[in-house]
């Protein structure tokens, strides 16, 4: 049977809505600290293996497990920054270098304690709605439902709390932003923080999806790494549009053909709009 | 005098392994000179500072080119490792003037895409490039009507490529280019001021580190007899900049030292498989954050202390 | 009079803003020619349009004869024109004989194939140890040639610019602010050096700047400028006396010595 239309998209938009979280992240520590985080994707792998500690191994809820992962994550993530990433401010190779040796870490230390074994977590929901033709499995829209929630909150946090609208005040003029009396550094740490708790939360997220793994971390930070450069490095908006196009694109490639080839396409606009507009879609103008 | 001197040692110990004749040691040492060429070549576009993740692709351009040249259309493989080199160094001459003009953190984005297509059309071409089954059966070298055939002769040919590559770098850097290369780094603005065509420098440089790039591939290739996208894969790249950072970017010795470092640590780490990696990352971020300027740059500082 | 620099009708716009507007004048040869106007009338917009910093929107720009408008600033160097910056611009570690020597060779092996050529034409370099000491001595540098540019006082850093400058041995000089940040001995130094590039090397000038009695001193004509606009061109006597200067002027603290 071939899908319909409807089914494509809604696939799409479901799986999109996981990249526009980990791309909310990886955009988000470009935008302030000029990183090109490399390590966005052992993050997400970290998330999906706590999750299988707290739900799977300690019987917790599903929703308290997935918090507990975004909060020790974020910890983590804030301890990362303070310890590796500060001394290299301002010095952008070198941080991305970094950001490159603390994913060889992270996926060495999983790989030491939870082996090389791709583990399975039980699902914590199961069954499908039917909307029109289109078939909603109810495990994808949870995870949907959720990621509209994290986004909600997100948006939330960086337009009404003070810490928000100092990180975006930094995103845009870091030197402006310290003369009106943000603490540079204080904002660094908290960014990589919510970084790294959103992009465990999509990785807790898909662990029950998929299976966890040291490797699982790749792809989805391949994928980010494509929908910020669509959406534009450091915009959020542009995340959360690029994000979302990216899901429905593939979802249609999955459907109609090769699905490499669709990678390499994907690679081929990515590289054009680097070319042509490297600020993205959606990004600042020059 | 002094440049003999350390000609003299180079020479030395690059014939240890050969004395040896192990052939697990010769192993190490070939891979040692294919990567030294490779980090070399990356080397010199960090002089330009744009960290490039396009020279593993050109040198999985050269090794495919290299061993398809010679396994589909017959040529002697003299000439496909030639060819590996020029093909290379052509397809850098086309994308250049794309490429070049975006800087920092887009170029290495750019470069980081480049390779990801590169490596994907090789995954995915199967019919060409054998896809991740791998291509089988390339033939071993012939150079002058001699086929290299034993472990000991590949080592050689490493070793004379990186010697060639390193002599080659060394030499630019010395030149005015060096001159050139150091001013596009420092004060772009000022050099095209003064009448620099900044862009086509870029350009010739992305070429002839291509060229090296893509020889090292030929030679990987007709070694090995065996090629598969994964040797090409981003983690090469990473490799290729680890080997700078830990030697050293002041000068061309910086990433042949870290690749006479970082080649066999896996082999030492054998026993310890999984403590492989931590201990790469955890070697990588000690000198990120305490030696910036790589084992090369302490030991000259030092120099320069006691002295 | 033989037109060196000429503009006829150039603009530049930004987004929507047009920085300069409808710009045509020539400057003769052996002429220092000075161009003023009030903060943000578009004076350093003009500069790197003619320098090939920014290419023109509109208009055309030709220098002796040969068209120069779109070239990039590589390019508008090797024609014979070269630039000063208004901040001190140097290669700060190198020394001042490697600037100097910098200055020459940059436009002499502007791309790999000119390196090439000049490889197998075994051409002598553009730049023999006597020309730079030359122009070290005509700079006044010639007892500072070993020291790291970045270590010369800021003036002397400036002065070192219009050496490296003069290396491409240029037909015009285009100077962007020589006097700024100068105090006034250096001031002196500067517009007496100004003068002997025309006097002594032939060459023509075409100098920004703010402090008028610098400008008013060395320069044998001024443009003045003002919202992108030319609103005034003539000798300094002559923009001393013009009504529409004295108002676009009125309220700046500028005193016409």
């Amino acid at each position: 049977m071939l899908a319909t239309i409807e089914q494509i998209i809604v696939n799409g938009l479901l799986s999109g809505l996981v990249y526009v979280i980990m791309a909310l992240g990886f955009t988000l520590i470009f935008g302030i600290m000029r990183v090109v985080n490399f390590a966005h994707g052992e993050l997400y792998m970290i998330g999906g293996f706590l999750v299988l500690v707290f739900y799977s191994l300690l019987g917790l809820n599903y929703f308290v497990a997935l918090g507990l992962a975004a909060i020790v994550t974020a910890a983590l993530g804030a301890i990362i920054e303070r310890l590796l990433l500060r001394p290299l401010v301002g010095r952008e190779l070198s941080g991305m270098i970094m950001s490159l040796a603390i994913a060889i870490a992270l996926q060495s230390a999983a790989l030491i304690v939870f082996g090389p074994a791709e583990q399975s977590i039980e699902r914590p929901i199961s069954g499908v709605w039917r909307l029109g033709e289109a078939v909603i499995p109810k495990d994808r829209a949870l995870v949907a439902g959720c990621s509209l929630a994290i986004l909600a909150l997100f948006y939330a946090f960086l337009k009404y709390s003070r810490t928000g609208l100092a990180m975006q005040a930094v995103a845009q003029d870091p030197e402006a932003a310290s003369l009106m009396g943000v603490r540079p550094g204080f904002i660094h740490s908290s960014a990589f923080a919510i970084a790294s708790g959103l992009a465990a939360l999509a990785g807790g997220l898909m662990a029950p999806i998929y299976t966890v793994g040291p490797y699982i971390g790749d792809l989805p930070m391949l994928k980010a790494f494509v929908v910020v450069i669509l959406g534009g490095l450091g915009s959020v908006p542009g995340a959360v549009v690029g994000g979302l196009l990216i899901g429905v694109i593939e979802s249609v490639a999955a459907t109609f053909g090769n699905s490499t080839l669709a990678l390499i396409a994907t690679f081929v606009v990515v590289l054009a709009i680097v070319l042509v507009r490297p600020r993205g879609l959606m990004g600042k103008a020059a | 005098m002094k440049t003999l001197a350390w000609a003299i040692a180079a020479l030395v110990l690059a014939t240890v392994p050969l004395i040896f004749g192990d052939r697990y040691i010769l192993h190490i040492g070939t891979m040692v000179g294919i990567m030294t060429t490779v980090a070399l070549s990356l080397h010199l576009m960090m002089r330009i500072g744009q960290l490039s993740f396009a020279q593993v692709a050109f040198m999985g351009i050269g090794a495919y080119a290299s061993a398809l040249l010679t396994m589909r259309l017959g040529f002697p493989t003299a000439l496909s490792f030639l060819c590996a080199g020029l093909l290379a160094a052509l397809l850098a001459l086309l994308i250049g003037p794309l490429f070049l003009r975006i800087k920092g953190v887009y170029f290495v984005l750019l470069t980081f895409a480049f390779s990801q297509i590169v490596n994907l059309v090789f995954q995915d071409w199967t019919s060409l490039f054998g896809g991740n089954n791998g291509l089988f059966g390339i033939p071993k070298m012939a150079l002058f009507g001699y086929r290299l055939t034993a472990a000991s002769h590949y080592y050689c040919l490493a070793a004379v490529l990186a010697a060639v590559t390193y002599l080659t770098v060394r030499a630019i850097r010395r030149s005015d280019i060096g001159t050139v290369l150091s001013a596009l780094d420092e004060n772009e603005a000022l050099g095209r001021s003064l009448g620099l065509d900044a862009l086509s420098w870029r350009v010739g440089i992305f070429t002839v580190t291509a060229f090296f790039a893509g020889l090292a591939g030929s030679v990987y290739a007709h070694y090995l007899g065996f090629l598969s996208p994964p040797a090409f894969s981003f983690w090469t790249s990473v490799d290729a900049i680890v080997m700078n950072v830990i030697g050293g970017m002041a000068t061309p010795l910086g990433p042949v030292i870290g690749a006479i470092l970082l080649v066999p640590l896996p082999e030492l780490l054998r026993d310890a498989k999984q403590f492989q990696l931590l201990a790469y990352a955890a070697i990588l971020i000690v000198f990120l954050l305490f030696f910036r300027d790589g084992i090369v740059g302490y030991l000259a500082k030092r120099q320069r202390a006691t002295s | 009079m033989t037109a060196g620099l000429t503009l006829a009708g150039v603009s530049r716009n930004f987004g929507g803003l047009r920085a300069v507007s409808d710009m045509s004048f020539e400057t003769a040869r052996g002429e220092i020619f000075g161009v003023i106007g009030p903060n943000g009338a578009g004076k350093t917009t003009l500069f790197n349009v003619i320098a090939g910093v920014h290419p023109a929107s509109d208009g055309r720009i030709s220098f002796y004869g040969k068209e120069i408008t779109g070239s990039r600033s590589d390019r508008v160097s090797r024609l014979g024109i070269a630039r000063t910056f208004q901040a001190t611009n140097v290669f700060k570690e190198e020394s001042v004989s490697e600037n100097l020597r910098r200055g020459a060779l940059f436009g002499e092996i502007h791309s790999p194939l000119a390196f090439l050529r000049r490889c197998f034409a075994g051409r002598a370099p553009a730049a023999t140890r006597p020309d730079i000491d030359e122009i070290a001595a005509f700079i006044g540098l010639a007892d500072q040639m070993g020291k790291p540019a970045g270590s010369l006082a800021y003036g002397l850093q400036k002065i070192l610019g219009v050496g490296m400058a003069l290396m491409q041995r240029p037909r015009l000089m285009l100077m962007d602010e020589p006097a700024a940040g100068l105090n006034p001995t250096e001031k002196t130094v500067m517009a007496a050096l100004i003068a002997r590039l025309r006097d002594e090397r032939g060459i023509d000038v075409l100098v920004v700047e703010h402090d008028m009695k610098l400008i008013m001193s060395i320069c044998d004509r001024i443009l003045v400028v003002r919202q992108g606009c030319r609103i005034a061109l003539g000798t300094p006597e002559a923009i001393q006396a013009d009504q529409a200067v004295i108002e676009a002027y009125l309220g700046a603290d500028y005193e016409f010595a």
